[in-house]
């Protein structure tokens, strides 16, 4: 079977710095694969040449069979590839409504319709409304996001996600600088997600993180380190020292 | 009362003032309130870009100038009847915003000095091409606008179609800012990053936007032309281009009855403080550091303020 993605030898380099140097991974339709590592390891580089926000130094990234290394990041979106992003990134002078519509219009033609006003399209209203009762939020959907909560607007994040009808969704460090409350709602909003959706998800909580994966892919130094099932990853020598240290 | 029978009623007294105001008015407040309509509608369409998109274009005056000199070397140079003459100058106009949309590749202060550049051009062409432009004269004696033997010759006359055209605009505007289109805008403003992520090929939104902008400064250029009956190198100038700016930041910049507030106290003061004082310009930046300073969402959104903290009961805040 074609994997959903796959990633040949990807590097990434910022001057002396090589960022990513020689990645490959492969992800299968309807995986839900957890990317660990340290600091500086490496992942969001990775996210960002997957997403087509950094073009990659060399290598190849294909979603489902498809050479997409190139491609721009809102074509990559088209052919259901969608992100979010580490650090929040909504439209915070419009209302959550907005916010959906535009995830909710972004992978079609009525994106470009510039002579009806957005509300002669009450089935996008629909939508955006189930969309935000998705991640909890219904009740706002008329406020500006100015008015959100850090935590509500890392729900809002995941739903403007979650919006683009993604074959593969790339989540980046879902939970950060959440409370260990909001941090439970946001992992049980991602475990009930379909599983027709495959998923890489950044994460360095290893409860989080390991409680979701199939498989967990450790980076350290723009590497793979280790790659296996969540049992196998805790139990590795190599990744207890790059985590706790030398004992 | 709601927000939107509050917007019904304010539309509805600007409306009945406007149409009533050449009975009242002598000719000089005709003049004046008719230049300020134009001045409106090019504000608007620096505002598009601005209020909406986030572009700070500062080559507006191009579109408008090479819309007006074309109208006015056709009328006046070559005889075109203005059926003829009126639409090519849009389609003039708006020809150079399809190719200056090229600016939008470039962000921030980079697609700024782009346009500074690209406005000068036309300047520089409008001033230096005398054969063709007429030099520093510009192009004389442009007849009134007739269309079928009827001929807008009256002030009165040209007063109520510049209304018409202008209220007319303001509606499509309105459309086309809350439509999808309108919307993505916003989005791209609000951040770029995002909407490419959500699937948008922003460039093309920002382009699309660009030469709206250019079409509705073109329309603005032609209402000039007819108005004004002659056109020189001043109307591309980089001055034009910041002072429309202007007016949008200091009537409030991502609403409609902003630009023309801004251009009615811009030309307004302009008119009364140059009779009696010689630095009028002082004056002008004086109004605009104390918009930035105490309105920065300009005199719409003051207005604004005012309404939701001191117009409303507690309760509905």
């Amino acid at each position: 079977m074609t994997a959903a993605v796959a990633i040949d030898s990807l590097a990434k380099v910022f001057g002396g710095l090589r960022a990513v140097d020689g990645v490959s991974l492969e992800v299968a339709p309807g995986e839900r694969r957890a990317l660990i590592g340290p600091n500086g390891a490496g992942k969001t580089t990775l996210f960002h040449c997957i997403t087509g926000t950094l073009p990659p130094s060399s290598g190849s990234v294909r979603l489902f069979g498809t050479d997409v290394t190139y491609l721009p990041e809102h074509q990559r979106t088209k052919l259901g590839m969608s992100r979010t992003f580490q650090i929040t990134n909504v439209f915070t002078d419009l209302s959550l409504a907005e916010n959906l519509a535009l995830a909710i219009v972004g992978t079609d033609r009525r994106k470009w319709v510039w002579n009806r006003p957005l509300s002669a399209f009450p089935v996008v209203h629909e939508q955006a409304l189930a969309g935000l009762e998705a991640v909890g939020l219904a009740d706002r959907a008329d406020d500006p996001v100015k008015l959100l909560s850090y935590g509500e607007r890392r729900q809002l994040e995941l739903a403007l996600a979650l919006n683009t009808h993604p074959k593969v969704l790339f989540l980046d460090e879902p939970c950060a600088g959440l409370s260990p409350s909001e941090r439970q709602r946001i992992f049980k909003m991602i475990r009930a997600l379909p599983r027709e959706i495959t998923l890489v998800i950044i994460e360095h909580d290893m409860d989080v993180a390991l409680g979701l994966a199939d498989r967990v892919t450790v980076m350290n130094r723009g590497r793979v380190m280790v790659e296996g099932t969540p049992d196998e990853v805790q139990s590795n020598h190599e990744v207890r020292d790059v985590y706790f240290g030398h004992v | 009362m709601n927000v939107r029978s509050y917007g019904v009623i304010m539309a509805l007294i600007a409306l009945a003032s406007a149409l009533a105001a050449p009975l009242v008015a002598g000719p000089f407040w005709m003049t004046l309130i008719t230049q300020i309509y134009i001045y409106g509608l090019l504000a608007l369409s620096v505002d598009l870009l601005l209020g909406h998109a986030g572009l700070y274009s500062l080559c507006q005056a191009s579109f408008f100038a090479v819309a007006a000199y074309t109208t006015a070397i056709l009328q006046v140079r070559y005889g075109y009847p203005t059926i003829v003459a009126a639409p090519a100058g849009l389609i003039a106009g708006t020809l150079l915003a399809v190719l200056y949309g090229s600016a939008v590749r470039t962000r921030g202060v980079y697609f700024i000095l782009i346009t500074i550049a690209l406005g000068y051009i036309i300047w520089g062409a409008m001033y230096r091409w005398a054969s063709f432009t007429g030099g520093d004269n510009g192009i004389t004696n442009v007849p009134p606008p007739s269309v079928a033997g009827f001929s807008i010759a009256s002030q009165t006359a040209y007063y109520y179609f510049v209304l018409a055209v202008v209220i007319l605009c303001a509606f499509g505007y309105r459309i086309l800012i809350r439509s999808p289109f309108g919307l993505s805008l916003r989005g791209i403003k609000g951040s770029e990053s995002r909407m490419q992520s959500l699937g948008y090929r922003t460039t093309m939104h920002l382009y699309a936007a660009f030469v709206i902008s250019g079409l509705i400064a073109s329309l603005a250029g032609v209402l000039y032309v007819y108005y004004n009956r002659f056109i020189n190198p001043v109307a591309a100038s980089f001055q034009i281009s910041v002072e429309v700016s202007l007016m949008a930041i200091v009537g409030g910049s991502g609403t409609i009855v902003g630009p023309f507030i801004g251009a009615g106290i811009f030309l307004g003061l302009r008119n009364w403080v140059s009779s009696f004082f010689e630095l009028h310009t002082a004056v002008m930046g004086a109004v605009f550091i104390a918009t930035v300073l105490w309105a920065p969402s300009g005199i719409v959104g003051l207005v604004e303020r005012w309404r939701t903290h001191v117009g409303k009961p507690k309760d509905q805040q």
